[in-house]
């Protein structure tokens, strides 16, 4: 009888003392998926994967691998290998005695053992490498070798912390892809720690998204990024305009927000219906908002151009609209040059681009403004 | 993350240790406290509790007055071996490039070539018919071999001053290397000076090696009896004397023990004071 | 530029003077003890005649073999105790810790004259006779923090993932220690030990205090400084000197950032 599900948290919950590091985690995780745990540092993702791995016990609640229970299991009996940021080689030992070594705990010879490590060189395109030592190895090596050590003895499931923040751009783009192959070839369960939203969104087939130990919503990446929970979530994943506005009953079961002047209708929102009146956020993907279109689109706002900022495959071209700021993300094939500060213009998108959060999450949120600073 | 207390499990690891430290250090210097306490009937030692030794000590010029001119010449030895270290560890810290661990283990090798081979090599060039006084009446220089080289307070401050500068510098070492090298980059391109650099900057940064060093010196000179006993003559009697002379023929054991444990008092409030300045960091030959 | 370089001068120059106040007079006991005149005076010529005589003293070379023996012991202890001593004080947290590591400290950083007093007190308390036993526990006082805290230095430049890493790829605590930690620190422990020897076989403060009639070479060199300066002392002292720079050069290739880059280097399976 296969268990279906690889990992299973049911109310897991880290404090120590009064800090709460780990809130109530519930999640299912498939065999085979490709779950990621994206948020800012310190919210708790890193801590839960070591709960998974059992470098860390829950103060309270179950870690389940394969339908047994491992809450109080010591790491060395879980069939789980993590794979940590800084690759963790054993420093006085070659590549191929490295990889042995989950093997030699197992009670494997290492001439039992050659013909697997050997497989799992090749697998991370490693091969030839066996007598290096890690200190002779840059760190993209590293990293596979470190992977390769993970995959040999065939766990129920890998943990990956952050294991490509060391690397630069280019190089983290290739592992990312080599990482989704191998996950996929192998079909082994992968469960992975970023705070790079990117990351998380090509490579999962579904994402957790935290924040101060809680977490704000599972879900697949298409879901997390059109349809967020909460105004965190929204401002986490991609651009997000935030307005201040006023929540209106609703129209023909749609809801609706006032900004200034404008009566906006909106796709969905989080703010109970019977509310009226109160603070709500009013939000908007910049790529959802056209300057000056030619189209109609359902809501027009004037505003005045104060920043314009050249990012290569698009124009950020921020706007005062009123009093507040409304960000538009213009693609560059649709760039009108004559636009420059001062320039005044129309602001348009639909009412299905709108979500209406609380304006008591406005806390949470996760944006750099110039305010701030 | 929070401080937690370690699982019984893990903290039995240190009972072997917590055995040694009871045996050799908590139950000596706490017996020693109590010792001092006692008092000399005849050829024994009594079990009789008095403040005798204590009283003696304070009120008697001579003790303390030979315990505050220790601490004074011990003052003035740390302020020399600081002189000597500190400059020393900057000049391998800073001004060398190739072969600066040749020149660290230069500086370090003194240290452990022996205590007693040092002492009988500052004997023989003070002395008398020492090296100095020899090569002084040889070259014609002088008539008469110099006396006031050997068998006083000089000849104290020179000998542990020499013992003292490797401890200075190791500590004073680690910590300068400890600066990194881009924050004096940056004061340069702030337009700072080397010497308002080094003021600024470099001094506050490495204080803490520093006055480690300045403390290792100030007790190691302050403890110290058998160069005071082997060059210091009869001016040259310096507190450890006093404590070591109450073992030998004065067989004043108790007063011996209430004298240790004043230089223990001193000691310990010393390095508790600059703990919060110094550090120890880096084990003993500087990593 | 030039006030610099000037400046650059005065230091080096300062430097200089600073080395040879440091060796000058090292440079000058290995100079008399191939000196023929027996009172201090300038150089007239080279002899064996001191060396000679130092191996015929049967005592002394008595004494040398003692020290090697309480060293030797001292070390191995201190190995033991002190390595445990590191991972507790580095892993553990408990109320309290920082005195418990400032107690272990203690023998080393007081003076001698503390140490070898306040033992001395407890075992005539106790009643115990002096003897090579005595010896050895003062010297066990002193090599057990050296060696702890030189193991506790090389822990804290690790890092706790391989303990971590060990654990999570299916190795127990116990496989974790022995695959794992202690090669790692493996170098560090010999350089602990060769300092921890170094220090024990120069020790003399807390060894007069404990010793009997069975003496170390410190104890035996320091009657001779006492009771007349025969020669013979150059001789050994030269020796002693030869001794530690080898000691040094040993422990140099087993401590420091140095260690790992030269061990490194040695091919492994």
């Amino acid at each position: 009888m296969a268990e279906e599900y690889a990992i299973e948290l049911h109310g897991v919950t880290k404090a120590w003392g009064d800090v709460v590091a780990v809130r109530a985690f519930d999640v299912q995780i498939r065999r085979g998926e490709f779950f990621s745990l994206l948020g800012p540092s310190g919210c708790g993702k890193t801590t839960t994967l070591r709960m998974i791995a059992g470098l860390e016990e829950p103060t309270e609640g179950r870690v389940l691998l394969e339908g047994r229970d491992v809450s109080r299991v010591p790491p060395y009996r879980r069939n789980v290998h993590t794979v940590f940021q800084d690759y963790a080689l054993f420093p006085h030992m070659t590549v191929r005695k490295n990889i042995w070594f989950p093997l030699k705990m197992r009670g494997v010879s290492l001439a039992d053992a050659r013909e697997r490590i050997t497989r799992v060189l090749r697998l991370v395109s490693m091969e030839g490498y066996e007598r290096r030592l890690p200190q002779q190895l840059s760190g993209g090596q590293r990293q596979r070798i470190a992977l390769a050590r993970s995959l040999v003895d065939e766990p129920a499931a890998l943990l990956l912390d952050e294991p490509l923040g060391a690397l630069d751009f280019k190089l983290r783009g290739a592992m990312q892809k080599v990482l989704k192959d191998i996950q996929r070839n192998v079909g082994i369960t992968f469960v992975y720690v970023t705070h790079d939203q990117t990351e998380a969104l090509t490579m999962s087939d579904r994402i957790a998204v935290m924040k101060g130990g809680i977490v704000h919503q599972i879900g697949a990446p298409d879901e997390i990024y059109s349809r967020p929970a909460t105004a965190f979530v929204a401002s986490f994943i991609g651009e997000m305009n935030f307005l201040r506005g006023r929540l209106l009953p609703d129209a023909q079961g749609a809801p609706g927000a006032q900004v200034g002047a404008h009566a906006l209708r909106a796709a969905r929102s989080t703010v109970p219906a019977d509310a009226v009146q109160t603070d709500v956020l009013v939000c908007i993907r910049t790529e959802r908002v056209q300057v000056n279109s030619h189209r109609r689109t359902e809501h027009e706002m004037e505003g005045a151009v104060r920043r314009i900022v050249y990012r290569g495959t698009d124009y950020e071209v921020t706007c005062s609209v009123e009093d507040q700021e409304l960000r538009a993300a213009v693609s560059a094939v649709d760039w009108d040059p004559s636009l420059a500060i001062g320039s005044r213009v129309r602001l348009c998108f639909n009412g299905s681009d709108v979500t209406l959060f609380p304006r008591a999450e406005e806390e949470e949120i996760v944006q750099y403004t110039t305010e701030a600073v | 993350m929070e401080k937690r207390i370690s699982p019984p499990r893990t903290l039995l690891r240190g009972v072997p240790m917590a055995v040694w430290m009871l045996l050799l250090v908590l139950v000596p210097l706490g017996y020693t406290f109590v010792t001092s306490f006692f008092q000399v009937e005849g050829l024994q030692i009594a079990a009789k509790v008095t403040l005798k030794n204590y009283a003696l000590f304070f009120t008697d010029p001579m003790y303390s007055g030979i315990l505050a001119k220790s601490m004074l010449l011990s003052l003035a030895i740390a302020v020399l071996g600081v002189l000597a270290g500190y400059p020393l560890a900057y000049l391998v810290s800073f001004r060398v490039r190739r072969g600066r661990q040749a020149l660290f283990m230069l500086s370090i090798i003194p240290l452990w070539v022996s205590y007693l081979v040092r002492i009988i090599a500052w004997r023989t060039i003070l002395g008398n018919k020492g090296v100095i006084n020899s090569a002084l009446v040889a070259s014609g220089l002088i008539h008469e071999p110099l006396t006031f080289l050997l068998y006083n307070r000089f000849a104290i401050a020179v000998t542990l001053t020499y013992i003292c500068i490797p401890f200075v510098f190791i500590p004073v070492y680690t910590a300068l290397e400890k600066i990194p090298r881009n924050i004096l980059e940056a004061s340069s391109d702030l337009g700072a000076g080397e010497m308002r650099t080094f003021v600024s900057i470099v001094l506050p940064l490495s204080l803490p090696g520093l006055v480690t060093g300045f403390i290792f010196a100030f007790i190691i000179a302050l403890g110290d009896y058998i160069i005071p006993q082997q060059l210091g003559g009869t001016q040259g009697i310096m507190f450890g004397n006093l404590i070591w002379s109450q073992f030998g023929f004065a067989f004043n054991w108790p007063f011996g023990a209430a004298l240790s444990f004043i230089l223990l008092a001193i000691t310990v409030t010393i390095l508790g004071l600059t703990s919060r300045f110094g550090s120890t960091e880096g084990g003993f030959i500087g990593e | 530029m030039s006030s610099r370089r000037k400046r650059g001068i005065v230091l080096k120059a300062y430097g200089f003077l600073v080395y040879f106040f440091l060796y000058l007079p090292l440079l000058i006991v290995l100079v008399f003890s191939f000196s023929p005149t027996k009172t201090i005076v300038g150089m007239s010529g080279f002899t064996l005649k001191w060396y000679q005589e130092l191996f015929r003293d049967g005592n002394l070379m008595a004494a040398f073999v003692h020290t090697l023996l309480i060293g030797g012991a001292a070390v191995g202890i201190a190995i033991v105790l002190g390595t445990a001593g590191a991972f507790f004080v580095s892993r553990a947290s408990f109320p309290g810790k920082s005195v418990f590591r400032t107690l272990v400290l203690l023998p080393y950083i007081l003076p001698g004259i503390l140490m070898g007093i306040s033992i001395l007190v407890v075992i005539k308390a106790l009643g115990i006779p002096l003897s090579p036993l005595t010896v050895l526990l003062g010297h066990v006082s002193f090599t057990v923090p050296v060696v702890m805290f030189q193991i506790m230095s090389r822990i804290a430049r690790m890092g706790p993932n391989y303990q971590s890493a060990a654990m999570d790829l299916g190795a127990n605590p116990v496989q974790t220690f022995w695959y794992v930690t202690l090669p790692m620190i493996r170098t560090a422990i010999i350089g602990a030990a060769l300092l921890a020897f170094t220090v024990s076989f120069d020790e003399i403060v807390i060894s007069y205090f404990l010793t009997g009639t069975w003496m170390t070479l410190p104890v035996y060199i320091y009657g001779m400084m006492r009771y007349g300066l025969s020669p013979k002392v150059y001789a050994i002292s030269a020796i002693i000197l030869l001794l530690s720079l080898a000691l040094i050069m040993l422990m140099s290739r087993y401590t420091g950032r140095y260690a790992e880059v030269y061990r490194a280097r040695a091919p492994k399976g």
